[in-house]
């Protein structure tokens, strides 16, 4: 199911990846398989290492943040919740950038089942901007 | 004569109808639910912050150690006077009773070694540090690390049994002794696995479509997870060990006393950050620093106030119950999610516990379904020398 609905994100983000800027971005995160999500400013792709995530075990994010202008971006937050209980993570993760729009995450732990909304706030100016992935954990 | 006989067969009958076998219908969803409580028992994890856990000599100096009550200042109280061996590890009181009467009920201690935070309040991270919390509280055994330390190197029982499990003759570092001392009392007690119960086999049967074995699991029983299923208990009463291992406030009232409340997980996090024993410190054995993960990364919420652990439903022994052992049967317990007040959860999305309203077969029900998460354990003989 996770990979089928990977793929449809990437069928839907094909459009927007033949812009000039997003076609350079990197969306194999290293075992071809990757989320993407984007706005008419920002791409990011991203995958959860280990790949599938398991209730109460902590993971990370592999992201790489793209831009339509291909001017370097910044990951600046990333949180999750839970929009049917409003209750976010009980941990808060941290935010390593490895370079040219890379990032890893570390210290996401989604402890219940159910549905989670991740939030990845994303900044190549003064404004940043929230794009969302939702997850359904089991 | 016939007729005395078919009056006696149909006397039995009416008295005592046969408990026949059912099976309800188990719609695939519900199986998936059901399937997720298992397979029992999982492997039990290593922990590579105690580099003698998974050592069978450090879990037998373990529970020797356990079983010693000149741990404490008065050499008279062991772990095993309120984690009771035999008795599903628990004193069977409301609340501990120490030095003092405390706060907060003995939580079992089977499959303790599957969890990441221990304590009502997960003031500890590891199995090794929940086990020192004791020995040097004040209410409790109010030992210190010299008197623990002294132990292992004077008794020649004790002294041995460390050097098997740690290669090497005691230290003269009291501290570094005490935490030994209790990386060996965790590693016994990770060996603490509760077997296999009822729920199991008909678990194990309804994935594998042995409608024959499914359908020997009380037909109440049934109907009680079902109802355990469907009202969500598992969001937090999840997995194998039936609890997310996390924590939250299910409407159990925060007094101790007048006047005085008990935060719970939020005071918690405030003991485990000030902790010289937490995964962050210098006592981990864990070289790659991963095991530290959870305690470099948990936030200390306001919501955390009152919030207290979720104990798994396997063996919880015959009760009190709840962190306070403030309900004293599982008809209690169950009552209690009936009935409980929204007004008292301030819940404002849909609400992780919320009044369920149960009628009174199906609160029935559900004490029948908890009931198959535990198996009668025979008492657990008192081990054996160390070194014979």
């Amino acid at each position: 199911m996770r990979p089928l609905a990977a793929l449809l994100a990437l069928l839907v983000a094909i459009p927007a990846l033949s812009r000039p800027a997003w076609a350079d971005c990197p969306l194999d995160l290293g075992r071809a398989t990757g989320l993407v999500v984007f706005s008419s400013h920002y791409l990011v792709a991203f995958r959860a290492e280990p790949l599938r995530i398991e209730v109460g075990e902590p993971f990370s994010l592999l992201v790489n943040v793209c831009t339509r202008t291909n001017k370097p971006a910044e990951l600046v937050a990333v949180d999750a919740q839970m929009p049917d209980h409003r209750h976010g993570m009980n941990y808060r993760p941290t935010i390593v950038s490895m370079g040219d729009g890379r990032f890893r995450v570390d210290g996401m732990i989604f402890h219940m089942p159910g549905r989670w909304e991740l939030n990845l706030d994303v900044r190549d100016g003064e404004e940043s901007e929230r794009l969302s992935h939702e997850f359904m954990i089991k | 004569m016939k007729r005395w006989l078919f009056a006696v067969v149909a006397a039995v009958l009416v008295a005592v109808p046969a408990a026949a076998d059912e099976l309800l219908l188990w719609l695939e969803d519900e199986v998936q639910a059901v399937a997720a409580h298992g397979p029992w028992p999982p492997p039990v994890p290593r922990d590579p912050s105690n580099r003698v856990a998974g050592n069978a000599a450090a879990a037998r100096l373990g529970e020797v150690l356990f079983n010693d009550p000149r741990l404490s200042a008065d050499g008279q109280m062991s772990c095993a006077s309120c984690h009771v061996p035999g008795r599903d590890w628990v004193d069977g009181r409301a609340r501990g009773v120490g030095r003092v009467e405390l706060d907060r009920r003995t939580p079992s201690l089977w499959n303790v070694g599957y969890g990441h935070w221990f304590g009502w309040d997960g003031a500890s991270d590891s199995l090794w540090a929940q086990s020192i919390r004791p020995i040097l509280d004040p209410r409790e055994m109010a030992g210190d690390a010299s008197r623990v330390a002294a132990l292992l190197r004077d008794d020649k029982q004790l002294a041995c049994g460390y050097a098997r499990a740690f290669g090497a003759a005691p230290g003269k570092d009291d501290e570094a002794l005490l935490v030994d001392a209790a990386k060996a009392m965790a590693a016994f007690q990770a060996t603490l696995v509760s077997p296999r119960s009822p729920f199991d086999d008909f678990r194990d049967a309804l994935l594998a479509g042995d409608k024959a074995a499914a359908s020997r699991y009380p037909v109440d029983a049934q109907r009680g997870l079902k109802i355990f299923v469907r009202v969500g208990c598992a969001n937090c009463h999840f997995g194998p060990r039936f609890t997310n291992g996390e924590f939250g406030d299910v409407g159990v009232p925060f007094f101790t006393r007048p006047g005085e409340v008990d935060a719970g997980r939020l005071d918690g996090l405030g003991k485990l950050a000030a902790s010289a024993y937490n995964l962050l410190g210098r006592y981990n054995d864990d070289p790659t620093g991963r095991s530290g993960l959870r305690t470099r990364h948990v936030q200390r919420l306001h919501s955390n106030f009152g919030e207290f652990r979720v104990p798994s439903l396997r063996q919880p022994g015959p009760g009190p119950f709840m962190h306070n052992g403030q309900m004293a049967t599982l008809e209690e317990v169950v009552k209690h999610y009936s009935e409980v007040s929204p007004d008292r959860l301030h819940s404002d999305g849909v609400p992780l516990v919320r009044q369920l309203g149960l009628t009174p077969r199906q609160s029935d029900d559900m004490v029948a379904f908890l009931r198959t998460l535990s198996v009668d354990v025979p008492p657990r003989p008192q081990p054996g020398p160390l070194c014979p």
